[in-house]
């Protein structure tokens, strides 16, 4: 029940919608009191001959007064208090995407996205389900069963109803016990499901191994086991589901029994009417919900509470990139120097970059070359203040790149990241992404610079083709150019590609290569790449190998160096030479 | 994802395939439905002796022991009965529920290993896997929570309204003016909720989708500062998803339980009156109003349970469309002729077979070449040249149309598909383990002794297995991530061994294999290879370096062939990979 204390917050800020829905349900709990009243005093009259046209068409009257009057408050109640909740669903799912917004690279990678999602979305869910009916079963549980509990005792017989309520508690304990071998058998029944979900999975991904051993038939089998399993476990599960239902009317039918019994013996002394007892009787169908109610709070309460707790501990997660107090609001922009000593990525025990030292001035294009893992993108991720805890500077514009805010830091780079991702819009807003407002020769004049612009215009849709899973499929050379495209919008100070012409052919790579550099003629680069030919014509090249320089300079330098970068270049050459089928072009 | 609307014929039909599924449960449903009519009787009993009890006995202040511990006794005989047989026919239905989806799974299942591998290129795993699995559950949800109450709601409602007919026809007849209403709230209810639910549905998914689209993408989202427009744009589904839950909230809250306990009252407002009315020219048994009361809440509690189910009725509908589509796939995987002929001599034959996986780019032009029985040929070439579709076509995962493979002389689509399986051993490029232990991996479903397996092992010169702790019986996880890459090949080895294949037909591995690894996985491959005749896709040409032929391919062509010598001294495209390979530099 501390949940609620926890989400108090919530309920003081809808203190109006609640206290009018709760307000609206205890009122529909004592209307509800109304009709069987009324049915059992006509019936009285009935019975006795007193019954007149005046006072049926009052009694009756009285009846549709009611209930249309429940009708309305029933309606806005539920608007009140599950509009309230789905209101609170929709704060939390606000509250965690904004913090999703700010959690850095460190953050994602000790998460899976499919856990991210399920607490957006289930656990969302879950707080929301004890907003609405944990509120609902609370309130009406209490008052509902209190109210019809004191209108049997009051307005027709204490006595009877004791007498009555005597086996009532049993429906409470025996569904709370029944709720809980249920929810075990539930488990073990997921638990079985799961493993055919598991064994479907496997099945499907080793179909080749299966098909070519020709087992398809025993794989079946294997699966029929599996599946019977599932139906086992859920008959365990049904057994005890199937007892709900006759254990409600058994206790409802031992109460009637009860009632009429004694009520019968009440009558005959004269402390009671028929018509009462036929009043009782509905009264003692009205108690069934709150009993149940009951047992159903705990269930959502518990469940809420785990929820919740998951939430506030996601959401309490700090930010791991902060801006330094006093930072300066200017964009950086000049010569870049980086000097590291050790760098270290969170979690790991090697250091990743070790002595790495260069200098770039503005205009410049820096390469870097080297193997997976050579400490390439680390290099970049640190420029780009993805990671903090480095020993060395870096420093931009003659600053420390910490002492800009991490806003501007931003706006002087534009990245193209290794895994070119693009949104599920159009290819128009795919580029002018960093500028929404942003006209439609800028993009495609970008579009051109990155040399996207003809691929795009015999898309069926042109730039308005939806790009992704429900659009049309790009192949991994066009997703990069698009992705080029779209950091070129942003006519950054430094244009950083991570590896981003991999799936480009030599000779578009060639010609972006060239267009960037009409383009961009007084700004910084920095390319990596695994091929030579795209960092050939950089200023400075750094050929990167265990995390650290091995060798620096420029193409010709490296190349009489005779080298590492030589080796490297003589092999491209011939790997090039055997794609095109051994044909020299 | 198929769109979520279906239409009312689909809806027929999807109901119909779904309801013959019934038909082997045929008996068990008869029973289930006469212990039903058995409950439902006992319900409509129990009212009627209580109005016995008030007009024969309290009314009438009559109250001989007799005939009142009779009632007594059947009231109570009644009730316990009642609950016995509730149970029964709740379970009862449950299990038919049960069985008939893990029939629908496991027609999905086969249905799936009947596909071609056309199929499985096409569809990502995870939606099959979804059909067979989740699709299927929902279908439960239709057959055990929507049918059963159904089921339940109707012949309740048919067996109370038969009851009141027999206690006073009139009466019965006056109640019969509320179905109209109740059909119509129902039709209402459906007709609206069916858009409401749905749009509510399609909302979450944008919900979903957005979310996981800002989370996958969240570093571009960050580097371009656009973290403002992301809040922003996914206020506003959240907004959108926010307003059609609310939509839906209030449809209910109009349309279920509180207006269908407006019509209740309506009822027994109908009843007082006649009764009333009535009661002004003669007297009336008391017990026949209480009986009527009780009958007409009796007739409502059911209407309530179904329209609540109605909701996850439409999407158990489009669920099951879903799962038959599956099963209506036609591309279906090669058909064998079923002869008795046999694989014994292994002499393998391309003759001018071109192929083409989507039937406009051919991928393999005018292929031919011979190998002799027990000799070896490899295939060499770039990615794309059409290797793995040589592979490919001669295991049967690929139907072809122009020239002919043959073994032994015999086009390979005569033999049945046991024999080319049992022939065939295929060593795939990235050795796939199941879930279980190295021995059930080796073994698979064969019918190899404990024996043969170690043989097999030992084979192979898998001699890591002794060093696990518990050996052949040591656990493997998921896809066997615990062993490295040259671990799971040996375990493959030594699977396709101990299923004694004449002809062998290999992947090799690329990934990074430390050279201790390699040199055992070489030398197993040199021991598998003998007496077998022997086609292998080689990545390393240092592996085939003793291949009795060795196909240069490009393009889908054979552009040279020849022994590693040979084709070294023709210093055309196997020279150059020879030495692109070995890192010289000329």
């Amino acid at each position: 029940m501390k949940v609620f204390l926890r989400l108090g917050w919530f309920f003081k800020e809808r203190q109006k919608e609640y206290s009018i829905g709760v307000l609206m349900l205890i009122l529909v709990a004592i209307l509800q009191l109304v009709p069987p009243k009324i049915i059992g005093i006509t019936i009285d009259e009935i019975g006795d001959g007193t019954l007149t046209a005046g006072s049926l068409g009052k009694w009756l009257a009285y009846i549709a007064a009611t209930v249309l009057v429940m009708y309305v408050l029933r309606f806005y109640w539920r608007k009140m208090i599950f509009g309230s909740s789905n209101y609170l669903g929709k704060l939390l799912r606000e509250k965690l995407f904004r913090h999703f917004t700010k959690m850095g690279p460190a953050f994602y990678q000790e998460r899976r996205i499919g856990d991210l999602m399920a607490h957006a979305t289930n656990d969302v869910s879950a707080v929301q389900m004890t907003a609405g009916s944990g509120v609902l079963t609370l309130f009406d549980s209490i008052t509902t069963g209190g109210f019809v509990i004191l209108a049997m005792a009051f307005t027709i017989d204490w006595r009877l109803t004791l007498i009555a309520l005597i086996p009532m508690p049993l429906m409470a304990l025996s569904t709370s016990y029944y709720g809980k071998l249920l929810h075990m058998r539930f488990r073990e029944a997921q638990a079985a499901f799961s493993d055919l979900n598991d064994k479907t999975q496997e099945s499907i991904t080793g179909v080749k191994v299966i098909k070519s051993f020709g087992y398809q038939q025993n794989d079946i089998e294997d699966f029929r086991r599996l599946s019977q399993e599932v139906v086992d476990k859920n008959i365990r599960v049904a057994k005890i589901d199937s007892l709900f239902d006759p254990t409600i009317s058994l206790v409802i039918a031992i109460s009637y029994f009860l009632s009429l019994m004694f009520g019968a013996k009440f009558i005959v002394e004269g402390a009671m009417s028929v018509g009462d007892l036929i009043a009782f009787t509905t009264y003692l169908g009205l108690l069934v919900w709150p009993m149940l109610a009951i047992g159903m709070l705990f269930n959502i309460v518990e469940r809420g509470s785990a929820s919740y707790d998951r939430i506030e501990s996601l959401l309490e997660t700090p930010v791991d990139v902060e801006d330094k107090e006093g930072a300066i609001a200017e964009v950086p922009k000049g010569a870049i120097s980086f000097h590291i000593q050790s760098f270290t990525f969170p979690r790991d025990e090697h250091p990743t970059l070790k002595n790495v030292a260069f200098d770039l001035q503005e205009g410049e294009t820096l390469g870097i070359v080297g193997k997976t893992g050579s400490g390439k993108s680390a290099i970049l991720k640190l420029l780009l203040r993805q990671f903090d805890q480095y020993e060395g500077t870096i420093t931009y514009g003659g600053l420390p790149i910490d002492d800009y805010r991490k806003e501007q830091l931003r706006k002087a780079i534009g990245y193209v990241p290794q895994d070119h991702f693009l949104f599920s819009t159009s290819v128009y807003h795919n580029i002018a992404f960093s500028d929404e407002q942003a006209n439609k020769e800028e993009v495609e004049h970008a579009a051109k610079t990155a040399h996207i612009h003809d691929d795009i215009l015999r898309f069926s849709q042109g730039y308005d083709t939806v790009v992704g899973e429900r659009g049309v499929a790009l192949s991994g050379g066009q997703k990069q150019r698009i992705s080029i495209a779209r950091a070129l919008m942003m006519k950054p100070n430094l244009l950083i590609l991570d590896d981003s012409l991999s799936a480009v052919d030599a000779k578009t790579e060639e010609a972006i290569l060239h267009s960037l550099k009409e383009e961009r003629k007084n700004a910084t680069t920095i390319i990596t790449s695994h091929r030579l030919s795209a960092i050939q014509h950089a200023n400075l090249i750094l050929f990167m190998e265990n995390g650290t320089i091995a060798e620096k300079g420029t193409h010709e330098e490296l190349m009489a160096l005779r080298g590492r970068y030589y080796e490297m270049y003589q092999l491209q050459q011939l790997e090039q030479l055997v794609e095109r089928g051994g044909q020299d072009e | 994802m198929s769109k979520p609307s279906i239409s009312r014929k689909e809806q027929a039909e999807v109901l119909k395939r779904l309801f013959s599924y019934l038909k082997p449960h045929k008996k068990a449903v008869a029973i289930a439905l006469v212990i039903l009519l058995l409950s439902v009787t006992g319900e409509v009993i129990t009212p009627y002796l209580i109005k016995l009890f008030i007009d024969d006995h309290i009314t009438p202040r009559s109250f001989e022991t007799g005939p009142i511990v009779f009632l007594a006794v059947t009231y109570i005989v009644i009730e316990v009965a009642n609950v016995v047989l509730r149970y029964l026919q709740h379970y009862k239905f449950q299990v038919i529920a049960l069985k008939v989806v893990q029939q629908l799974r496991i027609d999905v299942f086969s249905k799936v290993h009947r596909l071609g591998m056309r199929y499985f290129d096409q569809v990502p795993a995870g939606a099959t896997v979804s059909r067979a699995t989740n699709d299927t559950e929902a279908i439960k949800d239709l057959f055990v929570n929507v049918l059963i109450s159904f089921v339940q709601a109707i012949v309740l409602i048919v067996g109370v309204y038969f009851a009141m007919f027999l206690l006073n026809p009139l009466l019965a007849m006056y109640v019969i003016f509320v179905i109209p209403i109740l059909v119509l709230i129902i039709y209402l209810y459906r007709k609206w909720s069916a858009v409401v639910y749905m749009t509510m549905r399609e909302k979450l998914s944008d919900l979903n989708a957005k979310l996981s689209e800002s989370l996958s993408g969240m570093s571009i989202v960050q580097a371009f500062r656009q973290e403002k427009r992301l809040n922003r744009e996914f206020d506003e589904i959240n907004e959108a998803h926010y307003s059609s839950m609310m939509r839906n909230t209030k449809l209910n809250s109009l349309l279920l339980r509180p207006i269908i306990d407006l019509v209740y009252f309506g009822a027994i407002i109908i009843l007082l009156s006649y009764f009333g009315i009535a009661s002004f020219d003669r007297a009336v048994e008391i017990g026949v109003v209480y009986a009527f009361v009780t009958y007409i809440t009796r007739f409502f509690e059911p209407i309530n349970q179904m329209m609540e189910q109605l909701a996850i009725f439409q999407q158990a509908v489009v669920a099951a469309k879903r799962v038959f589509e599956v099963m209506d796939e036609t591309d279906e995987e090669p058909r064998q002729e079923n002869t008795e002929k046999r694989i014994t001599d292994g002499l393998i034959e391309f003759r001018d077979v071109t192929f083409s996986y989507d039937g406009k780019t051919d991928v393999l032009k005018d292929i031919s070449f011979t190998v002799r029985p027990g000799e070896t040929t490899a295939l060499v070439g770039h990615t794309g040249s059409g290797k793995s579709s040589i592979i490919n076509l001669l295991m049967r995962f690929y139907e072809y149309e122009q020239g002919n493979i043959f073994i032994d002389g015999v086009s390979i689509k005569s033999y049945s598909q046991k024999e080319i399986r049992r022939k065939l051993g295929l060593v795939l490029q990235d050795p796939f383990l199941f879930y279980g232990t190295v021995k059930s991996n080796i073994r698979l479903y064969g019918e190899m002794t404990d024996e043969e397996i170690e043989a097999a092992a030992k084979f192979v010169q898998a001699d890591f297995i002794d060093a696990l702790p518990a050996g052949l019986n040591e656990h493997v996880t998921e896809r066997g991530s615990t062993y490295s890459s040259g671990q799971r090949q040996l375990i493959a080895f030594a699977r396709t061994i101990a299923a004694n294949p004449k002809i062998l037909v290999l992947d090799e591995a690329t990934a990074s294999i430390d050279t201790e690894t390699e040199t055992a996985i070489q030398q197993s491959l040199d021991k598998m290879r003998k007496g077998r005749t022997t086609i292998a896709i080689a990545h390393r040409l240092s592996t085939i370096q003793d291949a009795d032929q060795i196909l240069v391919l490009h393009q889908g062509e054979i552009v040279e062939r020849g022994n590693h010598q040979e084709l070294l001294s023709q210093k055309g495209l196997y020279h150059k990979m020879y030495l692109l390979q070995n890192g010289i530099v000329e």
